[in-house]
This record gives C-alpha cells, structure tokens and sequence, in this order.
C-alpha cells in the first residue's frame, strides 16, 4: 500500500483567513499575551520578553530572504543598524516623531538592499553571501569610524523616548509596542507567504531555472524578499533604538548573524511557527540561565553544529515527523 | 615620496601576508567548494602557537616557524574531521554555516582560555631595520616577503608535479569526474584543510611579531580573504594572489593618503566595485561558478 | 514564419556549438530536428528560450526579435519549452508545479497578488480550474498533493509535458519527449503532441526515437556540428545519404 507523503503545500490561503478550530487558538494566545504585563511585573521577565519579541520580528524578517527564496545573506545585522543609527540620529538631533523615523529607516534599509543585492545575485549564489558579508563589513567599519555622525565608539545616546498617543516609557508599554511589532510582521508574512507572491518565493527557491522557465524573474523576486526583508529589520532596529536608548557600533556586529542563524536552524527556517518559536527559545533561554556572552556565543556555536548534524530541519522537523506517525 | 615608498613596503609585506591567507581559502573553496568561515581563526591559532612555543617556552625562532606550520597542518586535519566531513554531501549553505559555528567557537574558547588581553610577541628582527638610502624597513618584513615567495613556490611544485597536487587540480575542475577516475575526495579534502591551515600558520608566525595578538584577531581577516578571493576570482589561486597584493597596497596607500580609520574598508568596497563592473574578479571565469 | 533563427552562433571553451546556424519554423508546423549528439540541438533550444546568450546572431518570435532576452520574458511571450533532464519543482505539490506555470501567463500585479485583489482572485479560480482539466488529460488527478519529486519517471515526463502546454503557448519545444520512457506511454505522449498540435499550435520536438519522428512529423531538420545539414519532409529524410553518413559514417 503506497504511503501518501502529504506536507507539500498547495493552492493559496483567502487574505486573512483562518480555520475555525484554530481561530480559538488564536484568541487564547492573543489573550495570553496582552494580560502578561498585568500579571507579570517583575521587570527581568519583561525585558526578555521584549527582547524575544524583537528577536521574532528580526527572525521572522530574516527568514524571508534565507527560507523563502533560498538565499543566504549576511547583512541582516546591517540592516538592523541602519535602522537603529537612523531612527537614533533622527530622534536625537530632529525630534521628529516615531512613524516617519520608521518610515525613513524602512526606505533607506530597503534602498540599500536594492544597491547591495542586484550587483551581489548577479554572478553566482555564493557571491551573495560573500557581497552581504562585505556590505555587513562596511557597515560596521563605517559606524565605528564616521565620527562626526555616529559619534563612533562613544554611541548615539539620549534617544527620547516615542510617543504614539501615549509616551511610551514603560517596560510594559515597550512590551505591547514590541508584541504589536512581532504579530504584525507575524501577519504580514503569512499573508505575503499564503499568496500567489509566496507561491513564486517557493518556485524560485526550490528551482531557480525552472522558475524562469514558467515566466518567474528570479531576480525580481529574490530582490522583493531581500528588500521587505531589509525593511523589517530595519523597523525591528528602530524600536531596539527607542527601548535601549542607546545605539553603538558593536549592535551591527556580524555574530548578530549567528544568533539568527541558530534561531533558524533550532525553529525550522521555511516555517512560521518553527522560527517564532526558535526565536523565543534562543533568546530567553540564555537569559534565564544568566550565560556570559561568551559562554552564549560558545554555546550558539556548539548548539548550531549539533544541530546541523542532527537535527536539519529543526523543531519543525520534529513536528513534522510527530505527524506522519 | 617617501612616505609613498614606506606604504609601497608596508603594502607589499601585507600583500604577501593576505596572499598566504587569501591562498589557502581559495584553495578550499576552489577544491572542495567550501566557503570557510573559520579561516581567519586559523590565522589567530597559529599566532597562539607561536606565542607559546617561541615566548612562552623560549623555542628559537625558526623552529616555531615550524611548530606553527606543523601545528596548524594538524588542526586543519582535525577541523577536516569534525566540521567539515560531517556536512560535506550537504547544501553549501549548511557547511559555511558549520564553519561559521566553528568559527565562534574557535574565537571564544580562545578568550575563555587565553584571556582576551593582548599578547606580544616580537623576534630579534622585528626591531631591526635595513636602512637603504632613505628606505627603513624592517628585517622581520623582509623576512616575511621572502619567505612567503618561497612558499609559492614550493606550493606550486607541489600542485603542478605532485600526484597529489595533480588531484587536487582535478577535483577543482570536476568533481565527479575525478570521483569517477578513483580518486579518494576525502582524502583530497584532508590534504586540502592541512595545506590552507598551514599556511595560515605560515602567515601568522611570520607577521604575528609585527603586531598584536588577540584571539579576535582573525575575524576581520577571514572577511578580508574573502574579498580578496573574490575580487581574484573565485577559485582562481593565482587571481587570489594578485588581488592580496592588490588589495595590500590600495590598504597601505589608502591609510595615508584616505584616512587610517577607513583603510579595512577598502578591501570591501574593492570587491563591491568588482561585484558591479566585473563580477567574475580579476581572472574568473565568464560563467559563474 | 512563427521562429526565425539566423546565423545563430555559440561557443564553449572554444568549440563551435551553434555555427551560424539559421532555420524557420512555420506556423501551425510539427517540426522535428534530428542529429547525433553533440550536434548542438539542445543548444539551440536554450538559445531560442533564453536560457543561454548567443554569440552572435538572431532569433525572431513573431515578428518581434527576442535574441539575448531572459527566459522569463520569453516565456511570457508565448514560447514553453520542456528539458532533457527533467525539471521540476520536485518539493511543490503537483497542484502547485502546474499553478506555477499558468500564474505568471496571467497577471505579475504584487500589490494585488498580496491583497488577493478581486481580479487575481479570479485569475486564481481559473487557474485552479485549467489545472484540474490538465491533471485530468495527464492521468495524474488523483496525484494532485503529492510532491512532483515523488512521481515516477513517467508520470514526471508527463507532468513536465503539462507544465509546458498549460500556459496555451504558440510554440512548443520539447526535448527529446519520448527518451527512456516505456512503449504504451511514448503512444500516449505522441497523441498528446499531436493533439496540441492540432489546435493551431506549433511544435518542435528534439528526438532520437526515429518510430515517433517519421511517425507524427510534418517536417524533419537534420543537424551536425551546429549546422542544419538536411531537411525535408519525413520520405526525403529518410533516404537521405548526409543524413545516414551523419548518423551512422563516423
């Protein structure tokens, strides 16, 4: 009897769709997550909790480029500079407001990303990572080094803090903000990826030649993740700015690579679920059992090579394994 | 004009330093495809080797040259054995992330183990200077240049007239192919990491008097390799070649005449500016590999 | 004249693939272009796709030069093309390899494919209603979730030759359609192209099974070293001596 191998994806989801059973799902976790601040006040927990939603959306946004069109870029950090050193020279030398500080560091992520990344995917695929690699490199020399604007070494500091109806100041105030962030992107992938738009990411992914062969430009569409994907991190930067206060060179750091690397490879890149959950692991665990960064690099790097021995496909494998049986 | 001629010296001792380097990452993506992450931290290694054998345990120079060659040749081994051999019939992409795994914990189990200060280790030529006319250079760059043409040299007999070498050079052409005549792959693959460790070892011992030691010493050298493979062309070892001692004296020349704070970006905007009017370097080929 | 080619040239590490070669297809006609291997045939098929840039030379497409455009664009224009190894999206369900295939001949409107607007939400029942009448016609209904991966050689030939004729191209390139396939399935693929064919289109089909290229050919083109050296209809060819000196007098 010939087993059926169900788990390839097919056809498209309706725009904001969801299956009834897990519309209840939904709403308890949504529950969950606004009565946390209420419950919970204990400020160490809070402050992890905001970092792993910053974690999921920088994640969530890398994945777009590395799990859905297969290409695999070392500039996310970058991006996420870009957007922390715009939003934190904007609020601190123009005042100017929240949105259009987002706005300007999505823009200019993203712009970036077009003059990076066409030059980059032209030759070959290694060449990406190497031209990202070199982009993440310059990044990092340009922010130590360009004095007059990012005050090098000594950081941009004194970001006041936004204000979106209310000022937000608070850590649970920085928790609604950063969990509104994460679900959002959360939404926005799902979306982008349930379409037809996602349907081509996968194509190109899985076939470059045989997309072009039914009409898909490859370039376009690894352009497009790479570019949303810049953007976002370019947004998660943006917040990090606001809730730290603080923006030094060593937040552009390439070993931010690394951590999204781990995330990916523990949660499932190509996943939804797998990379949010990857991220949430990856992220708390470390700080509850208060590693030295040493030590956490030590171990990412550890955890990352066993994972890639044994376990491939990550937690999401696991799950997908549970379900066939 | 003469600190013209003082960066046209320093440009030409980097130049053969990143060369060593630029080398043996070349070799191994051009041999087994692999785009090594942890390259630089075989550079680093070596200068700890050095820092132990000839400061530490006071062994004469020339034998903690050989130590550090020796020495790294064993731990390109066993890298071979434990990061590389585990993914080598993986997706390209799953081996550079092992090697960027490998990477971080290469750098900080050196910081846990060594301690993170500085370390110095200066040789009795360091301090030395031929004096020529105006030119001052020091006999531990002379010693650097000089040893490293002699390394090309022997490198190049070894992968022209060895039977190794000649294997070497097959896989790099065509893998299968070469699978197909008998030839071992992994042994090839071994052969390859010992020779690109060593000379990594070969490059520390030499320019490691020169500076300071740390053990991140190696992290902005890997991507400086990288760009120099690169803009040579990737897999192209002589083109890795011309491209360290071009990218040595744009960074000598560019400290002084740029400005020194921005010098380690030249090697990137270098590659970046090849990626947009010649993608394939220096002497790639037309079709991306 | 649908397809043009004239005075195609290509060269690899210096050997002559295509030599100035020139032909033209006309509409409406089953074509068969035949030679020993290494004669350049599949080369010239990825010349005319766009998958490969020519050194030199033209290729016309209704009227409109297409020479040294990108296999995506071509695709759009009208021309599908099928490959010798073949080429799938193995990990994509067999639903999602055909969708693939028509979506991009109806619309590429990315803020309305990421709002499924009205008109792409149309475009999408249609689609999804032109793939379940092909999954019919290739006798691969009931293999619609499957990953094309997990097909038999067969049915992924099959699914290939589907993935081509969706889209309703003008023109057909199929590389070598019947090579290592079983006897009952070449007939069915042979009716198949004769089918399409049919209905106004025009196909060109690379083969070395000669049954199936006497069998169902309009005309036969005969290549060697990147030149066409015969053509003919399928009597002509037959008992043409260049051709068996070609085939056989090496």
């Amino acid at each position: 009897m010939q087993t059926v191998q169900r788990g390839a994806d097919s056809t498209i989801r309706r725009p904001f769709g969801f299956a009834p059973r897990s519309f209840g799902v939904w709403t308890v976790v949504g529950a969950v997550l606004v009565v946390v601040p209420q419950v919970i006040h204990d400020s160490f927990v809070l402050d992890v909790l905001i970092l792993a939603g910053l974690y999921v959306g920088f994640a969530l946004t890398y994945d777009l480029t590395v799990g859905y069109v297969g290409s695999l870029s070392l500039a996310h950090p970058a991006f996420f500079g870009i957007g922390a050193y715009v939003t934190g020279l904007l609020a601190t030398k123009l005042h100017t407001p929240i949105l259009v500080n987002l706005i300007a560091a999505a823009v200019l992520a993203a712009l970036f990303a077009v003059a990076v990344g066409i030059p980059s995917f032209r030759l070959s695929e290694y060449s990406f990572a190497v031209g990202t690699l070199g982009f993440a490199t310059v990044g990092q020399v340009v922010a130590q080094n360009w004095i007059d604007v990012t005050d090098g070494p000594l950081c941009v500091t004194n970001i006041p803090k936004p204000a979106i109806f209310v000022t937000i100041d608070s850590l649970p105030a920085f928790y609604y903000l950063m969990t509104a962030a994460a679900v959002l992107i959360l939404l926005f992938m799902h979306r982008l990826i349930g379409s037809r738009i996602g349907r081509s990411f996968k194509a190109v992914r899985e076939n470059e030649v045989m997309a072009e062969s039914v009409g898909i430009n490859p370039l376009k569409y690894k352009m497009l993740a790479f570019s949303l994907g810049a953007a976002g991190a370019a947004g998660i930067g943006t917040l990090y700015a606001y809730f730290i206060g603080i923006v030094c060179p060593t937040d552009l750091a390439l070993t931010g690579t690394l951590t999204l690397l781990v995330i990916l490879f523990i949660g499932g890149s190509g996943s939804l679920r797998g990379v949010v959950l990857g991220a949430i692991l990856v992220t708390a665990l470390p700080e509850f059992l208060r590693i030295g960064d040493q030590w956490r690099l030590l171990l990412y790097g550890v955890a990352l090579l066993l994972i890639i021995n044994f376990l491939p496909n990550g937690l999401e494998g696991l799950f997908h394994r549970r379900s066939r049986t | 004009m003469q600190l013209f001629i003082d960066q046209l010296v320093n440009g030409v001792t980097l130049g053969s330093v990143y060369a060593l380097v630029a080398i043996g990452l070349s070799l191994i993506f051009g041999i087994v495809r692999l785009i090594n992450f942890a390259h630089g931290e075989f550079f680093m290694l070596g200068a700890y080797i050095l820092f132990f054998t000839f400061v530490q345990a006071q062994v004469p120079y020339g034998l903690a040259i050989v130590l550090c060659v020796v020495g790294m040749g064993l731990v390109g081994a066993i890298f071979y054995k434990i990061v590389y051999e585990p993914v080598m019939d993986r997706k390209w992409t799953a081996q550079l992330v092992a090697t960027l795994a490998a990477s971080v914990i290469l750098t900080n189990a050196a910081i846990l183990l060594f301690g993170g200060t500085q370390r110095g280790a200066p040789t009795s030529l360091s301090n030395q200077v031929l004096i020529l006319g105006t030119l001052r250079v020091s006999y531990q760059r002379l010693l650097a240049v000089a040893v490293t043409l002699v390394a090309f040299f022997l490198l190049d007999l070894f992968i022209t007239r060895t039977r190794i070498g000649r294997a070497m050079r097959a896989v790099s052409q065509n893998r299968e192919v070469a699978q197909v005549v008998g030839i071992n792959i992994r042994w090839i693959a071994l052969v390859t990491f010992t020779v690109s460790a060593s000379l990594a070892g070969l490059a520390a011992a030499l320019i490691a008097p020169l500076q300071t030691i740390s053990p991140t010493m190696g992290a902005l050298l890997t991507l400086k390799a990288f760009a120099i493979v690169v803009i040579g062309g990737l897999g192209k070892v002589t083109g890795a070649v011309y491209a360290a001692f071009l990218v040595g004296l744009a960074e000598s020349l560019a400290t002084v005449y740029v400005s020194s704070e921005y010098k380690d970006a030249v090697a990137f905007l270098l590659m970046i500016a090849f990626l947009i009017w010649r993608p394939r370097g220096l002497f790639g080929q037309k079709v991306g590999i | 004249m649908i397809l043009q080619v004239e005075r195609l040239a290509k060269s690899f590490f210096g050997l002559n693939v295509l030599n100035h070669i020139s032909l033209s297809v006309a509409e409406h006609e089953l074509l068969s272009i035949i030679g020993p291997n290494g004669s350049g045939k599949t080369t010239l098929f990825n010349v005319i796709s766009g998958h490969l840039r020519p050194d030199g030379g033209t290729v016309t497409f209704a009227g409109a030069d297409i020479t040294g455009q990108p296999a995506h664009r071509i695709a759009v224009r009208g021309i599908s093309r099928t490959f010798q190894d073949v080429r799938l999206f193995a990990s994509l369900s067999v639903m999602d390899n055909l969708l693939l295939a028509v979506q991009q001949h109806q619309e590429d409107n990315l803020l309305g494919r990421f709002f499924q607007s009205r008109s792409v939400a149309a475009h999408e029942r249609v689609a999804v209603e032109r793939t379940r009448e092909m999954l019919a016609l290739i006798n691969l209904e009931q293999y619609a979730d499957f990953p094309a991966g997990q097909l038999s050689y067969g049915q992924r030939k099959l699914l290939q030759f589907g993935l081509a004729i969706i889209p309703d191209p003008s023109l057909l390139l199929l590389d070598e359609p019947a090579a290592a396939v079983n006897p009952t399935m070449i007939n069915t693929i042979k009716q198949r192209i004769v089918d399409f064919n049919k209905q106004d289109k025009t196909v060109v089909l690379i083969e070395h099974n000669m049954d199936v290229v006497m069998d169902i050919s309009h005309r036969i083109l005969v290549m060697d070293y990147g030149e066409v050296i015969a053509e003919g209809p399928p009597e002509a060819i037959r008992h043409n001596p260049l051709v068996l000196e070609a085939y056989f007098g090496r």
